[in-house]
Order: structure tokens, then C-alpha cells, then sequence
């Protein structure tokens, strides 16, 4: 049986192999995408992906068009999406809620709550 | 005047802001006091983020040697200038990032630019503005940080006294909420 996938949008390089190193290190495999537009892509052609953490400020479309675009998708996409971002303000939580989202985080992360988040949602890497 | 008094509390909350990820990122950082440092021979990098309200805008910029920001990237030491750029982007992004985080329990509320970010020799920042930007820079490991907070206040803009909006408070940085 195949290993899990997870979807990292983000537009930092950095931050995707931080991501990366993390969750390959646990067992999960990894897809990567730059920007929202990349991340429906993404999820359009890996039917795989069991996660998404998407990063809030990007450039092209940013995570709430991300959310949005993916909950208005005919195909459904239901995949659980957890945004990662430098932004803590409440009101932009409580959108993202609306818009679909599963949870929050608030960049830089810890390694190993991050992986216990990504457990939580995704389940065992498989 | 209030409008210097507004721009000097901000620099400090921003300078504050930019110290703990500094911390956070294994550094030790001194703040140089604003003392211009002469331009750094070699290749440097230059990283901004621009944000605003309608009361606000301005931009915050983070210029050092690569070194210095190899020194401080999280991963292991195999990176190419393309990483240091991106690192240089994330930093600024995290630093201003805090520092609207911590505006909102005053009441205020940032939208933030994408961070962009230029490797050069020999790179040093210069600007036409008047006044001129606000300093905050570091120095780590014998290496310096430069930072310029460039400001531009609206009349009406007042930073309330201390942070007092508890409800408006935003998320620490590490907070992990699942819904």
C-alpha cells in the first residue's frame, strides 16, 4: 500500500523543505506547490494526497482563494486543508474556519506539534 | 511630536519582534544602536516586506552579508544563493509578521506585501526619503544585520498606550489550533 501524501503550499522555498524534512523523516510522502493556482493543480492530479498545509501570503492566489477555489470545485476535493502561516489575527482564522479549514498554525512551528497536527488530520503515514 | 513618538514605539515593537526570531533562530543579537555600519565588502542580501492600513504603510527591510544569513538558515549548511534569497524573503515575512501580530492587540490591523529579496556585491541600502528610514539593526556573530523601517503615519494615527484589545490579541507564533 502506498504511503500518505501531504501537500505543502507554500511560496518559501525554505519552508517547503523545512515541511519536507519533517514529514518524509516520519514516514509521509510529499507534494509541493508554490502558490495556490500550483496547490488545485496539485491536488487535481494527485488523487493521493490525504492533507494540504497551505501558507496564507503568496503571490497569484493566496490561501484563502486557495480555500475557496477548492471548496467551489465540482470534483469536491475534500481534503482536509490546515493553513501555515506567519498571521495570527483571529478574524482571518475564523474566515479560513469558514472557508473549510481544519486548523492553524502560526509560523515558525514546532517540528514535533506540526507532526502531531499532520497525524491528527491525515492519520498514520501508512 | 506624536506622529515621532508614534514611529519610535513602532520601531521598537518591530525591533523587538525581529530580536526574538533572531533568538528563536539560534542567534545571539546585540542591537547596534542605529550606528550606520560601513557597506559590507562581498556578496550581501537585501529582503523587504511592505505593509499597510489606511492610517499606515511603510516597509520594513533586512540587508547582511550571506553569511550571515547561511548562519542563521534552518537547515542543514548545503545552501545555494537561491536558498539564501528565499531565507532572506521567510525572515523579513516572520519578523514583519510578528510585528502585525502584535499591532492587533493595539487595535491595529496590517495586510502585508509578498517579500521580495536581491543578492548582490557589495550591496548596501540608501534612500531618498526624508525623513529617513528608522535603523534597527543587529549585530551576531561579528556580522551585522541592517534593518530600515521606513514609515509613513496618518495624521489621526494614534498607538494606543499599551496593548489592551485581549479579544483582538492575536495567535503566538508556534500555536497550533485544529478545528
Amino acid at each position: 500500500m502506498s504511503k500518505k501524501s501531504v501537500l505543502i503550499v507554500d511560496d518559501s522555498l525554505t519552508v517547503r523543505q523545512q515541511v519536507s524534512l519533517t514529514l518524509t523523516s516520519a514516514g509521509y510522502q510529499i507534494v509541493e506547490a508554490s502558490d495556490g493556482r500550483e496547490g488545485v493543480d496539485a491536488l487535481r492530479a494527485h488523487a493521493e494526497i490525504a492533507m494540504v498545509l497551505c501558507d496564507l501570503n503568496m503571490p497569484r492566489m493566496n490561501g484563502i482563494e486557495f480555500l475557496d477555489s477548492i471548496r467551489g470545485d465540482a470534483a469536491g476535493l475534500p481534503v482536509p486543508v490546515v493553513m501555515l502561516t506567519t498571521d495570527g489575527s483571529p478574524e482571518l482564522i475564523a474566515r479560513a474556519k469558514r472557508a473549510g479549514a481544519k486548523g492553524w498554525i502560526v509560523k515558525p512551528f514546532q517540528t514535533d506539534l506540526l507532526l502531531a497536527a499532520v497525524r491528527r488530520i491525515a492519520g498514520d503515514p501508512g | 511630536m506624536p506622529g515621532d513618538s508614534n514611529q519610535a514605539r513602532l520601531a521598537e515593537i518591530l525591533s523587538q519582534c525581529t530580536s526574538e526570531l533572531l533568538t528563536e533562530l539560534g542567534a545571539r543579537p546585540e542591537r547596534t544602536g542605529g550606528v550606520r555600519q560601513p557597506p559590507p565588502t562581498g556578496e550581501s542580501i537585501a529582503a523587504f516586506s511592505g505593509f499597510c492600513n489606511n492610517e499606515l504603510r511603510g516597509s520594513f527591510t533586512l540587508v547582511g552579508p550571506s553569511k550571515l544569513f547561511a548562519r542563521l538558515h534552518p537547515l542543514p549548511p548545503t545552501v545555494t544563493p537561491r536558498d539564501l534569497t528565499d531565507w532572506a524573503c521567510e525572515m523579513v515575512n516572520q519578523s514583519v509578521g510578528r510585528f502585525r501580530n502584535r499591532l492587533l492587540a493595539y487595535g491595529v490591523r496590517l495586510v502585508l506585501s509578498v517579500p521580495q529579496s536581491a543578492l548582490a556585491e557589495k550591496l548596501r541600502l540608501s534612500s531618498s526619503l526624508r525623513p529617513t528610514p528608522t535603523p534597527i539593526s543587529f549585530a551576531i556573530d561579528g556580522m551585522v544585520l541592517d534593518g530600515w523601517l521606513e514609515l509613513e503615519i496618518g495624521t489621526g494615527f494614534r498607538l494606543a498606550e499599551s496593548p489592551s484589545d485581549e479579544e483582538g490579541a492575536a495567535l503566538r507564533e508556534g500555536s497550533i489550533v485544529l478545528f
